[in-house]
């Protein structure tokens, strides 16, 4: 398990990334984290919910309604053409940070 | 389609979310008490659900389903911070309005006496307007009192 503090400056990427991809809610997220980092990195549902609520506010992503499931409606999340920006953003700020890091890092070990 | 299995899910989901919604009920019982909050809270406890479904799915008993989805649930603070949101505070009127009242309604009172004793010695008759307008600071202070009970 990565340590996830390391993480947690890249939660949107991760979340926002995921909801580019389809209408996704929260329940669906977390699985889809735990199962692409093969339980490496798992997100807890609190630190999620913070999330959402935090880029809901900024209008980075919306919530709607959906269908009924286990006798509750699931609530989906969809990003908007603000968060894509955003998302856009992040992804060239990670490339370089990456390559920063890496300077300090490669052919270590 | 509702199997016997769906059954038996109906049956027992209330009881099962009558625990997760104690244990959201308890993590959340600092939280400010808005319309947010709500819709929050009701979200965690669909979505809990669904894990607790999920992971009895996978096999797991439904009391170990619902303990580890709750034990994964991980902790309240950053959500509290975000839903903490400081809202621009409403000064307190209520101490103001109840002052108001009662100098207000002395004024109204005092005249009602002195044209009652002026113009019609003899007969009483400002006592009932004069208990009309008591309601006027009786309601005010009933609001100041609520207001201070609240803080």
């Amino acid at each position: 398990m990565v340590r996830s503090d390391i993480i947690r400056g890249h939660l949107d990427s991760i979340i926002l990334r995921l909801i580019l991809e389809k209408d996704r809610y929260g329940y669906e997220i977390s699985q889809e984290i735990s199962l692409r980092t093969n339980n490496r990195f798992q997100i807890k549902e609190a630190t999620l919910y913070a999330v959402f609520q935090r880029l809901e506010k900024k209008e980075i992503i919306e919530a709607y309604f959906g269908d009924v499931s286990h006798g509750g409606k699931r609530k989906y999340y969809r990003i908007t053409p603000l968060g894509k920006a955003y998302l856009n953003e992040l992804v060239k700020e990670w490339s370089e940070v990456k390559e920063i890091i890496d300077l300090f890092m490669e052919g270590l070990e | 389609m509702v199997g016997s299995k769906g059954n038996y899910r109906l049956i027992y989901g209330g009881l099962r979310m009558k625990k997760i919604k104690n244990h959201i009920d308890e993590l959340f019982k600092d939280f400010p008490r808005n319309h947010e909050t709500e819709m929050v809270k009701q979200e965690i406890i669909q979505n809990l659900e669904e894990k607790v479904f999920y992971l009895m799915d996978q096999g797991k008993e439904e009391e170990d389903a619902i303990n580890k989805a709750i034990v994964e649930f991980g902790d309240i603070e950053d959500l509290k911070q975000e839903l903490d949101v400081k809202e621009p505070e409403k000064r307190n009127m209520s101490r103001l309005n109840l002052e108001f009242s009662l100098w207000g309604s002395g004024l109204i009172i005092a005249f009602f006496i002195f044209i009652n004793i002026y113009y019609t010695p003899h007969t009483i008759w400002a006592i009932y307007p004069i208990f009309a307008i008591l309601w006027w600071p009786l309601a005010m202070y009933f609001v100041w009192s609520r207001k201070k009970w609240s803080e």
